[in-house]
């Protein structure tokens, strides 16, 4: 009995520390790379689109906390190749009311970017 | 025997222990930083604002459509009408930089340039020292189709516990032959110091 209460508690201590499975390639969820802690901000939907060359990106954003929340992120842009295009971005800030949604915006550096990585964190 | 061999083993696992790997030379307290991180360090224009500035101007010209067919633009110094001493220079070298680099449009020689480009031609073609072929005559320069024209504002605010400094960048790209401004856009940075 004492066996199998302490295998019971082996295989839920060991459920607990599974790794959650990585997000589905081309999902909203692959293309955020948090960096470190990001807490209070919710990810909500993306919207890609090509616009005279270039490649847009809107991101939609939720504090979902009922205070003013800040966050840092940059958008990384990458080839066809899955390579990064042009130089890094600069990290910006970006600070959201209690419960406040937004959508960031970005444009790629380079015409030649197919696809993008949104690094967030916060404070 | 075995207390030399042992010896000789203690001092040289002591010797690798001490030989410097790192590729480090110098004090501890000096470190190179990010030069993407966000830079909070004084309210005052700073690096980050500079790359924000170019960053967003130059991906709205680029990605606006109006630069079609590579056309030669004119940069004009960003005019700075704050208080603060800013090095504008580098505002437009960034935003000429990054656009350089989309391939969306070519510079012509700027007023900083124009002199050394003169004074070039002049050497090449009056001096007599160049083979006649390798020459780069005169009359064939380039005219832009846009000059690019910016500046920078503040609104700086002070209170006993606050300081709130305000920043707006324009920028503007306007059709030399017609007058008529064709893109424009701002960008605007409020940076607050609570004391």
């Amino acid at each position: 009995m004492r066996h199998f209460i302490l295998g019971a508690l082996a295989l839920v201590l060991l459920a607990g520390c599974a790794t959650p499975p990585p997000p589905a390639p081309g999902s909203a969820a692959s293309k955020i790379v948090v960096m470190g802690k990001f807490k209070g901000i919710a990810v909500g939907a993306i919207r890609v689109a090509r616009e005279n060359g270039f490649l847009t990106a809107k991101v939609q954003l939720s504090n979902i906390t009922s205070s003013n929340q800040t966050m840092y992120y940059r958008f990384a842009w990458l080839g066809a190749d899955g390579f990064p295009v042009g130089d890094e971005e600069t990290w910006k800030v970006l600070n959201l009311y209690a419960n406040q949604a937004t959508f960031l915006p970005a444009i790629a550096n380079l015409p030649q970017a197919s696809d993008f990585r949104l690094e967030v964190k916060t404070p | 025997m075995f207390a030399r061999f042992s010896m000789l083993a203690v001092v040289a696992v002591l010797a690798s222990g001490c030989a410097n790997t790192s590729p480090v030379l110098g004090s501890k307290n000096i470190n190179y930083g990010d030069t993407k991180a966000v830079e909070t360090v004084t309210n005052e224009f700073g690096s980050t604002d500079l790359q924000m500035i170019a960053e967003s101007m130059t991906r709205s010209l680029a990605q606006s459509g109006v630069l079609r067919g590579r056309p030669v633009v004119q940069v004009y110094d960003v005019k700075n009408k704050t208080s603060e001493y800013i090095d504008t220079r580098e505002i437009t070298t960034s935003i000429k930089t990054q656009l350089m680099k989309t391939g969306t449009a070519r510079f012509a020689s700027d007023n900083t340039d124009m002199q050394s480009q003169v004074d070039q031609l002049k050497l090449q073609n009056q001096s007599g020292l160049y083979k006649k072929s390798t020459v780069s005559k005169t009359g064939n320069m380039i005219a832009a189709q846009y000059r690019l024209e910016g500046s920078i504002s503040s609104i700086v605010k002070r209170s006993a516990d606050y300081k709130d400094v305000f920043y707006k960048f324009s920028l503007q790209l306007i059709d030399v032959e017609s007058g008529v401004a064709e893109w424009m856009d701002e960008k605007e940075i409020r940076k607050t110091t609570e004391r």
